[in-house]
């Protein structure tokens, strides 16, 4: 297992420059027929912008500077940079620069792979940040591809929200995430891109993560009376359906319903008084 | 006195137009729809967890039941997925035979929904010229892989085997054939009065609503949106083909339609210079028998026949996913139904689903 590499805001040096430098050499060498199988197209616009040297520097300033060392690099992956994993090589993306440039405290992690680029972000300013990608006239994210949430039970905030962006006009794509500790409840995307309504349902129906300001936090997959949510690592995944399964009135909230299978009245379900008025979840 | 009221109304979960399980719960002022809400569910099996706890090369043939109706495409976006995770270069010869099979697999695929459309609205003959063709396409995958509609066709690192012999050439004749029995569709309805009452000026959806409800395929394009995954991030060589993306004005049914029978069209022109220029040599590359690849996180999009499908693996080691996240288009598309649907009758519902 290869650790990540992370680069945090002014952890910066020139090693990744030279990573980046590296990964160009490769892709350059590479047999051009066959094309990309990865199906990674290589970004587009401002070539390099090194971001290592100066977060604020525009894009297309420095683009002499991975020239130089374009000649020596074939030579130096394999004996030089064991570690330089072409995979988790930096790629140079404008939006992240404007972010740095414009909500520097408010990126967490910064993580490559395969020339993807995602962006961890605090939850305070993550709506305006949102507002900022998809009206910025040079980026214009304005198609919300997927909303999605991880459950990492070990951290202490179990959760990460991920949010998978494109650009029509740009072509570009970007990944940002959110961290949710466990009854957390992360700002909506709704405002921003109406389709985050329907994978917000989704990730609470599957994971339990309330959004704030939804406009309609209820179920969407899984029946409304059910009770738990599956995506959750902790879920049981065997035994039988009277050990866990249990089923909420939803029009009451208070009683819970557990599966016997003894009992013929009401297709097995046995009614047990739970006073949650949680409603609906 | 008369009393006015909106009304609901339960279309589904069974019921002939809506093919599948699907529930739309109608609030309708007379026989205007004032709102839909769409009940979605039905058919939750759980892949996503499923995926967690088997390993790469199990997850496939799970993935052809995502749209068993375009395994293929299914496939691609998957195994595309891993290899980039894995960081995999394909043969060139696997790629090409992979669009080959993405593409047969969109003609099917969209013969299917014409002709199933065109049943709900009312022109049966159709039905019946589509499934001839679709057959034949079935027989060409059937010849490939042995099986119609789940196929499990690919492997991470390209393809389980080459093609049979004789395959390419029965492809070829297919595409030969193809356009004049398109033709044959396109008389019976894209100038009949009928059709176009039907479908012109129904469930007009508006690029900006288009783009901020997360459309994609057909139903982003039919509102005049250039987006095509195969164009705008090429994957499996897509890049090295020359084919048009259509694109609507208004965003109607009509619109859809349209796009759709050009696709087919242009699926023709890929696969025609995918056989003209099919390089030689390996279908598969290196792959470990035991796949485990470095821990990562990768978003994958392909584009199937009913849009912008995405594949996203968190990885942390071993030889199974930590987590799996198939985006499909549908479930994003039907959330624009509501804005379609609103103000229209009953039956433009109907037209609107398909």
């Amino acid at each position: 297992m290869r650790p990540r590499l992370l680069v945090k805001k002014s952890a910066s040096d020139g090693r990744n420059g030279q990573t980046v430098t590296d990964e160009n050499d490769i892709k350059g060498e590479g047999p051009a027929p066959p094309g990309d199988a990865s199906g990674t197209p290589q970004p587009r616009p401002a070539p390099a912008p090194e971001k290592s040297a100066a977060p604020k520097t525009p894009p297309p300033a420095p683009p002499a500077a991975p020239k130089p060392a374009a000649p020596a690099a074939p030579a130096s992956p394999p004996a030089a940079a064991p570690k330089a994993n072409p995979l988790t090589a930096p790629v140079p993306s404008a939006a992240l620069d404007k972010i740095r440039e414009k909500f520097s405290d408010q990126v967490i992690e910064v993580t490559y792979y395969a020339s993807e680029v995602t962006v961890k972000l605090k939850q305070e300013r993550a709506e305006e940040i949102w507002r900022f990608l998809r009206d910025d006239p040079g980026l214009r994210f304005d198609y919300l591809s997927n909303v999605t949430a991880v459950h990492w039970p070990e951290r202490p905030k179990p959760f990460e929200v991920v949010y998978h962006l494109f650009s029509i006009s740009t072509r570009q794509r970007l990944n940002l995430k959110l961290d949710a500790g466990e009854g957390e409840q992360p700002p909506t995307a709704s405002r921003v891109w109406p389709t985050a309504n329907w994978h917000e349902r989704e990730v609470f129906d599957l994971f339990g993560i309330r959004f704030h300001g939804h406009p309609d936090m209820t179920r969407i997959l899984m029946t409304d009376e059910w009770v738990g949510h599956p995506l959750r690592k902790d879920y049981p995944l065997e035994g039988k359906p009277e050990d866990h399964i249990q089923l909420r009135d939803v029009t009451t909230a208070e009683h819970v319903y557990t599966y016997d299978k003894s009992s013929i009245k009401g297709f097995g379900w046995k009614k047990e008084v739970e006073k949650t008025g949680e409603g609906r979840g | 006195m008369f009393r006015t009221e909106e009304m609901d109304i339960n279309m589904g979960p069974q019921h002939p137009s809506t093919h599948g399980v699907l529930r739309l719960i109608l609030n309708l002022d007379g026989e205007e729809i004032a709102d839909v809400r769409p009940v979605i569910g039905y058919l939750h099996r759980g892949v996503e967890k499923l995926s967690e706890h088997r390993t790469y090369a199990m997850i496939e043939p799970l993935t052809d039941r995502l749209d068993y109706v375009a395994a293929i495409s299914e496939n691609l976006g998957y195994c595309g997925a891993v290899e980039k995770l894995m960081g995999l270069q394909i043969p060139p010869r696997a790629q090409y035979i992979r669009v080959i099979l993405a593409e047969l697999q969109r003609i099917a695929s969209h013969l299917l929904w014409l002709g199933t459309h065109a049943l709900d609205l009312g022109a049966m003959t159709v039905f019946f010229y589509t499934f001839r063709e679709r057959e034949l396409i079935l027989d060409l995958f059937e010849q490939f892989c042995g099986a119609r509609l789940t196929y499990n066709s690919m492997r991470i690192g390209g393809l389980y085997e080459d093609v049979p012999a004789g395959w390419t050439d029965r492809v070829r004749h297919f595409i030969t054939i193809f356009p004049s029995r398109e033709k044959e569709y396109e008389d019976l309805l894209t100038v009949n009065r009928i059709w176009l009452g039907r479908t012109q000026g129904v469930g007009i959806l508006s690029a900006e609503d288009a783009i901020a409800l997360g459309t994609s395929g057909p139903t982003l394009r039919g509102s005049g949106v250039d987006y095509d995954v195969r164009k705008a991030q090429p994957y499996s060589s897509y890049d090295q083909f020359d084919f048009d993306v259509p694109v609507g004005t208004k965003g109607d049914t009509y619109d859809r339609y349209r796009i759709r029978m050009e696709e087919m069209r242009q699926s023709c022109r890929i696969i025609r210079q995918a056989l003209d220029r099919l390089p030689e040599g390996e279908v598969r590359a290196k792959v470990p028998k035991y796949i485990k690849p470095p821990a990562g996180e990768v978003y994958h999009v392909v584009e199937s026949p009913r849009g912008e499908q995405g594949f996203y693996i968190v990885h942390k080691g071993g030889e199974m996913p930590y987590r799996m996240r198939f985006r499909s288009p549908s479930f994003v598309n039907l959330q624009a139904l509501p804005t379609m649907c609103r103000g229209r009758l009953i039956a433009d519902v109907v037209a609107i689903i398909g």
